[in-house]
């Protein structure tokens, strides 16, 4: 999936030195990045400070993002999921050597380009298997067959914006039975 | 990514969330630290400023071995930093501005290359590339009280301070570009903003190319379309000496990009893609002599 024009020129200009789009990335992109971060360590500061992160790393290595391979928001969501998950290992690391001597050892750090593990992406799947059928239908026919809001609307007989608040709906009951799992 | 990825992350994104205080202002400090912005200057030395940010951003992430590896003419990529810091103190000298590194000996692109590398050598990579980022922000800050056609003379080519920049600008892109093919990083272009007037230096400096080449333009004219980003249309004369343009002979569509690559000495002209209509043996010799003032 290519990068829409707007990130291409944002990067150019990023890539060139010019801060203030870096500022109309933040503004386009902070609250997504901040209410992954809070969604996935539930700590306001911690996600503040993720936040934060990732937009100085794309500030300062911005040749490390490829528009050819991705959004930027999909880049993004990447690095502060990553970071998130990293610290909520640690967190979880401190707690069992509070308790105790460790009785397993900790995975090994996930590959660069890995966002979900073999078995997380299992359960992600399981859990949009236990999604009311209508809303499953657009999830699979939005991520897994590839088709657009429009598409999926003419698909299940129904206007473009009613499929596109299926998708919503669905995407934040799925992060809900998610979160109660605790992937 | 995978499909399930994207749908785990969007799920995750679904609940936007705002932090209490803003985290704008502090971002913005803090990334002023750790990657200096492109200089302030003149408006006109903007494409410049921005090509120095960018091969700053790709030399931030060079390692000992990419400063170690052969970019282009034999020279390792600390050697190519140094070749553009001694040709930017080079422009900077002739306009008065602040010209770092060893004392000024030579006044040649090539004399003041050897010197400037010699003197980096004893230098680890990174220090060269904090001196060449200093001098070309230098430069900059003194552009900015310039006007853009104050005179100014480099390695012998006398013209406009501004032209000079541009000259610059394309030159780092295109050393830039080398780097990031080496080290296998794709390097975005230029905003169209900073491409259009490169773009038009690069179709300006044809009647000079053709006449360092031997090919005497005088009384010919060109209609030249640069498409993409950033192009656009030029009926201009052949002759260096023409002062308005006839009737086209010949008129060539290509790629902005291109183009600039192609003076920048960066495509085989015989093979260069090019739509030509009118004239095309003009046309041959027009793109033949292209890279003549591409060099080092």
């Amino acid at each position: 999936m290519e990068a829409p024009f707007d990130d291409r020129l944002l990067h150019q200009r990023v890539v060139g030195g010019d801060e203030s789009a870096l500022g109309e990335v933040y503004d386009r992109l902070s609250s997504l990045i901040f209410g992954l971060s809070l969604r996935v360590t539930r700590d306001r500061v911690i996600a503040e400070d993720i936040t934060q992160e990732v937009f100085l790393i794309f500030w300062e290595r911005p040749l490390a993002y490829d528009p050819d391979r991705g959004t930027l928001r999909a880049w993004l969501a990447t690095i502060a999921h990553r970071r998130a998950v990293d610290h909520v290992r640690a967190e979880e690391r401190r707690r069992v050597s509070v308790l105790g001597p460790r009785l397993f050892e900790p995975p090994p750090e996930r590959l660069e380009e890995t966002v979900l593990a073999a078995d997380e992406a299992k359960r992600v799947r399981q859990a949009v298997t236990r999604l009311p059928e209508g809303l499953r239908e657009a999830i699979e026919l939005a991520y897994f067959g590839g088709r657009t809001y429009r598409q999926v609307g003419e698909e299940l007989g129904v206007p473009e914006g009613t499929a596109k608040s299926r998708i919503r709906l669905a995407l934040r009951r799925l992060a809900d039975a998610l979160a109660e799992e605790e992937v | 990514m995978e499909p399930v990825e994207r749908l785990y992350l969007d799920a995750l994104m679904e609940e936007a969330a705002v932090p209490e205080r803003s985290l704008r202002p502090q971002l913005l400090a803090g990334a002023r630290a750790r990657r200096r912005p492109a200089a302030p200057t003149a408006a006109w030395a903007e494409p410049y400023a921005g090509r120095v940010a960018a091969m700053d951003a790709l030399l931030a992430s060079a390692v000992d071995d990419d400063w170690a590896r052969e970019i282009v003419e034999g020279w390792t990529l600390q050697e190519l930093v140094a070749h553009l810091a001694a040709k930017d103190g080079l422009l900077a000298a002739s306009v008065g501005a602040p010209v770092l590194g060893p004392a000024l000996d030579a006044l040649d692109a090539m004399g003041r290359t050897l010197q400037v590398q010699e003197y980096e050598r004893a230098r680890s990579p990174e220090q060269t590339r904090r001196d060449w980022r200093a001098q070309a922000d230098a430069l900059c800050r003194h552009l900015g009280g310039l006007t853009p056609d104050t005179p100014a003379t480099l390695d012998g080519v006398a013209g406009a301070v501004s032209d000079h920049v541009l000259a610059r600008g394309l030159e780092t892109w295109i050393h830039t570009d080398d780097a990031a093919s080496v080290a296998g990083v794709r390097l975005p272009h230029p905003v169209p903003a900073h491409i259009r007037p490169t773009a038009d230096l690069c179709a300006r400096l044809l009647p000079w190319t053709m006449m360092l080449s031997g090919v005497d333009g005088a009384g010919r004219t060109l209609h030249l379309i640069l498409t993409g980003p950033g192009g656009g249309e030029w009926t201009m004369p052949l002759g260096v000496h023409d002062t308005a343009p006839g009737t086209p002979d010949v008129s060539i569509t290509t790629d902005v990009i291109d183009f600039c690559f192609l003076l920048g000495g960066r495509a085989e002209p015989e093979s260069y893609p090019a739509e030509i209509t009118g004239d095309h043996a003009l046309a041959a010799d027009i793109l033949r002599t292209a890279p003549a003032l591409s060099g080092p």
